[in-house]
C-alpha cells in the first residue's frame, strides 16, 4: 500500500500584493453593487501533480529553481493546502524543512533541544534519553548550557539537524538540509542520511539541488518544472534528462556573440578580442559538440598599438570555474610583432577529451618575455558537449575521458593455487 | 469542539513548552525579572489611587487601593493575553512557515501563561489584604471558576484577532486603543456600584438607562471584575444577574471566534 498518496494536486496563489482591509471593504462593495471585480492573476505553483510513494521508498524531487519543490513538501508535511486535489499520508511524518527553524536566540542549546523537540513532537521522556546523543551527533557537549545567540550559524544548523533527525517518524521530507555545516559536518549528515534510508528503512523524500547526492541517495526520481511532473522514474536516467535540461539552459542562455559583460575581462586596451566561435570540420559555427570531435577554435583580436612578441593563451573552465586546461602558443607559434588591425587566431582541438556537460572558454594575450599579461577574459562562450546515448552520462561520470583500453588475460600459473582451493 | 479538546490533549506536552519558552524569554535578559509582573498594577494602583484623591470616589467600607487592585488582576490579565494573543500566530510566522501542528496552540498557550502572572498578583493581593487587615471569606473559593470564565473570554476575541491578523495587520493597531477604551467601560477605576446607582436607581439616562446599564454588563469584564471584588472583598456570592449577559456573549462568540480561527487556519502558511 501507498504510504504517501498524492491526487491530482494544484496549488495557485494570487499574484502580487496582499490587499489590506481597505482594498477588501472596497472590494465588498463592488460585489455588492454588482460591479465587475478586477481579480489578481493566478499563479500555478503546483499543476496536476500526481504520484504515489511506497512504503521505504527514497524519492528525489529536483527541478529548477520555482519548479515547485519546496511547494510540493510544504503539501506533504501538512504546512499547507492544495487548492485542489489531496494528499494521504499514512504515517508519521518528520519535516525537515529549514532545521533549526524553531530555535530561539535567547535560549540556550540544551533548552533548545527540548523546545525544538517538542515542536516537532518528540515525547519528552524520549528526548531526554536520546539528549547525550543529540549532543553528541552536533559536537556540542562544550556549548550546550550557552545561548543560541552566541553561536555561530553553522553550530545551530548542527544543533537543529541533530533534533530533527531524531524524530521517530515513518516519513522524512528533507529540503536541502544536506547543505549545512562545514565538509566534515556535511559527511556526517550524509551518512545519517543513508543510515535513515538503508538500515532503518524509512521512507524519505529528498528535494535538493546537488544532483550527484540525489542520484545516490534515492530509488526514484520526480523532475518538476512550472509545477508539472516532467519526468518520474528510476533515478539515474531522469538525473540525465535534468543535466541535459540544464545544459542545454546554459548554453543557450549565452550566445555566440561576445557578451563581455559577465566575462570577467581585463585588458590594457592593447588588444581587444572581437570574436570567439568553435567551428566543427566543416567550418561551420557550433556551440554543440560530440566528446572526442574534432573542433577547431578562433578567436578574432583587433589590435590598437604594436604588440612585440606576443602570447596566447586558450583554456577551458567548467561553469563553477574550475580551470580544467589551459594551453599557451609559446613553443608554437612565434611572432616577432603584431600590426595594428585584425589578426585570426585559430587553435585546433584533434579530439576534445571532456565528457558530456557545459564548459566555458578562457582567453589571455601576454607581451614579451616577462610575459605582461595585456589581455585576459574567462567565461568568453558556453559549449555543450552531448553525448549520442543517454547512457554515456551515468556510466561514465567525471569530467575528462582518460582513453585507456582494457583486456583481459588468465596469468593460469598464479591462478592453479586458488582454483584448487575453491572447488 | 470534542475534536479540539482531543488534540489539544495530544498536544499538551508543547503546550506546556511552549509556554514555558514564553515565561523564560518574557524575563530572561530583564535584570528585574518576574517582578515586571508585580509593577505593572501596582502602579496603575498608586496613580488610580492619587486620581481618586482628586475627584472622589466611592469606595464603601472597602479601602481604595484594594478594591482597585483586585480589578486589576483580571482586567490586565484579558488585556495582555488578548493582545498578546492576537499577535502569536503572526510572531511565529517563522515555525508556522516550517512546522505543522493545530495552529490554535498559539493563542491558546499565550492566554494559558498569562496565569503565572496572574498568580503573581494574587500573592501581592494577599500582601496587601494583611496589610488592610482584610479577612477573605469562604466565597474566594469562586475565584477559580472566575479565572476560567476569563480565560474563556480573552480567547473569545485571541482566536478570532489572530487569525484576522494574519490577513489584516490592522488588528494590532487598533487593538491597543479598543482595549484602553474598553478599561473606561469596566468597573477598573470605579467600582460598578456606582454605575448601577446612577443607572438603575437615579435612572440618570431617563428612559434610556435600563438599556445602557445591559449594555454596560455585556461587556463580560464588568461582571467578572464586580465578581472579583464581590467574592475576594465583600465575602458574597457573584451576582449571577450582573455576570449573565457578558457570559451569554462569550458563550456565543467563542465557538464563532474558534471557527473564524480553524477556517482561516488552513492558509495561515500562505499568507503570513
Amino acid at each position: 500500500m501507498a504510504i504517501i498518496e498524492v491526487n491530482h494536486i494544484t496549488k495557485e496563489y494570487r499574484l502580487g500584493q496582499l490587499q489590506s482591509l481597505r482594498h477588501s471593504l472596497q472590494r465588498a462593495a463592488a460585489r455588492l453593487r454588482g460591479q465587475p471585480l478586477l481579480e489578481r492573476p493566478l499563479f500555478k505553483a503546483l499543476d496536476d501533480v500526481d504520484f504515489k510513494v511506497e512504503a521505504g521508498e527514497v524519492l528525489g524531487i529536483i527541478g529548477h529553481n520555482g519548479a515547485g519543490k519546496s511547494t510540493l513538501l510544504k503539501m506533504l508535511a501538512q504546512i499547507s493546502v492544495p487548492t485542489r486535489g489531496s494528499v494521504k499520508i499514512h504515517g508519521k511524518v518528520a519535516p525537515l524543512i529549514e532545521v533549526g527553524a524553531g530555535l530561539i536566540g535567547d535560549l540556550t542549546g540544551r533548552e533548545n533541544v527540548f523546545l525544538n523537540g517538542a515542536i516537532l513532537g518528540i515525547p519528552k521522556a524520549e528526548i531526554r534519553r536520546k539528549f547525550d546523543e543529540i549532543v553528541a551527533f552536533a559536537e556540542m557537549e562544550e556549548f550546550i548550557d550557552t545561548p543560541i545567540k552566541r553561536y555561530s550559524s553553522g553550530m545551530s544548523v548542527r544543533l537543529g539537524f541533530a533534533i530533527a533527525t531524531s524524530v521517530a517518524s515513518d516519513i522524512l521530507i528533507v529540503d536541502e538540509v544536506l547543505a549545512v555545516g562545514d565538509l566534515a559536518f556535511q559527511r556526517k549528515c550524509f551518512d545519517r542520511m543513508e543510515d535513515l534510508i538503508k538500515r532503518q528503512g524509512k521512507t524519505v523524500l529528498l528535494v535538493s539541488h546537488n544532483i550527484r547526492q540525489v542520484e545516490r541517495l534515492c530509488s526514484r526520481v520526480i523532475l518538476l518544472n512550472k509545477g508539472r511532473i516532467i519526468s518520474n522514474g528510476p533515478a539515474s536516467a531522469v538525473c540525465t534528462q535534468f543535466y541535459e535540461a540544464s545544459d542545454a539552459r546554459i548554453s543557450t542562455s549565452k550566445s555566440t556573440d561576445l557578451e563581455l559583460a559577465n566575462s570577467n575581462e581585463w585588458a590594457t586596451g592593447e588588444i581587444l578580442l572581437r570574436g570567439i566561435e568553435i567551428l566543427d570540420t566543416n567550418s561551420n559555427v557550433i556551440n554543440k559538440l560530440r566528446h572526442e570531435q574534432t573542433v577547431r577554435i578562433q578567436l578574432r583580436y583587433e589590435v590598437t598599438k604594436k604588440i612585440h612578441t606576443p602570447i596566447f593563451g586558450i583554456g577551458v573552465h567548467t561553469t563553477d570555474f574550475i580551470y580544467l586546461a589551459t594551453e599557451h602558443s609559446i613553443n608554437q607559434l612565434t611572432l616577432d610583432y603584431l600590426d595594428p588591425g585584425q589578426h585570426v587566431l585559430t587553435f585546433d582541438i584533434p579530439s576534445f577529451p571532456f565528457m558530456p556537460g557545459v564548459y566555458s572558454l578562457r582567453a589571455g594575450v601576454a607581451e614579451g618575455n616577462a610575459a605582461r599579461t595585456i589581455f585576459y577574459a574567462e567565461n568568453l562562450l558556453h559549449l555543450q558537449v552531448v553525448s549520442d546515448n543517454a547512457e554515456d552520462r551515468t556510466w561514465n561520470e567525471g569530467l575528462v575521458a582518460l582513453s585507456g583500453s582494457w583486456s583481459y588475460d588468465t596469468p593460469l600459473l598464479h591462478l592453479t593455487g586458488k582454483t584448487h582451493a575453491n572447488s | 469542539m470534542i475534536r479540539a479538546a482531543k488534540t489539544l490533549f495530544a498536544y499538551r506536552e508543547l503546550m506546556g513548552v511552549l509556554a514555558w519558552k514564553n515565561i523564560t524569554l518574557r524575563y530572561k535578559q530583564a535584570y528585574m525579572g518576574i517582578a515586571w509582573a508585580v509593577i505593572k498594577p501596582l502602579t496603575l494602583m498608586l496613580i488610580f489611587t492619587l486620581v481618586k484623591s482628586f475627584v472622589g470616589i466611592d469606595s464603601g467600607a472597602i479601602p481604595y487601593p484594594l478594591l482597585t487592585f483586585v480589578a486589576l488582576i483580571p482586567w490586565i490579565f484579558f488585556q495582555e493575553a488578548t493582545s498578546e494573543g492576537v499577535g502569536s500566530v503572526v510572531g511565529n510566522a517563522n515555525l508556522i512557515r516550517k512546522i505543522y501542528f493545530p495552529r490554535e496552540i498559539f493563542p491558546l498557550t499565550t492566554v494559558v501563561t498569562k496565569l503565572v502572572e496572574l498568580g503573581i498578583n494574587m500573592i501581592i493581593l494577599a500582601g496587601l489584604m494583611v496589610y488592610y487587615g482584610f479577612m477573605p471569606a469562604a466565597t474566594i473559593l469562586w475565584v477559580p471558576l472566575l479565572i476560567l470564565y476569563v480565560v474563556l473570554a480573552s480567547l473569545s476575541i485571541a482566536l478570532m484577532g489572530a487569525a484576522l491578523n494574519v490577513y489584516y495587520r490592522d488588528i494590532t493597531s487598533a487593538l491597543p486603543m479598543l482595549l484602553s477604551l474598553m478599561m473606561y467601560a469596566s468597573p477598573v477605576i470605579y467600582p460598578l456600584m456606582l454605575v448601577k446607582e446612577k443607572l438603575l436607581v437615579n435612572q440618570a439616562a431617563g428612559v434610556w438607562s435600563d438599556f445602557l446599564y445591559t449594555l454596560y454588563i455585556l461587556n463580560p469584564m464588568a461582571g467578572i471584575i464586580d465578581a472579583f471584588q464581590q467574592t475576594i472583598l465583600r465575602g458574597a456570592p457573584p451576582e449571577l444577574s450582573t455576570l449573565l449577559p457578558g457570559m451569554i456573549l462569550v458563550a456565543a462568540l467563542l465557538p464563532i471566534s474558534y471557527m473564524i480561527f480553524k477556517r482561516a487556519e488552513v492558509y495561515f502558511a500562505d499568507v503570513v
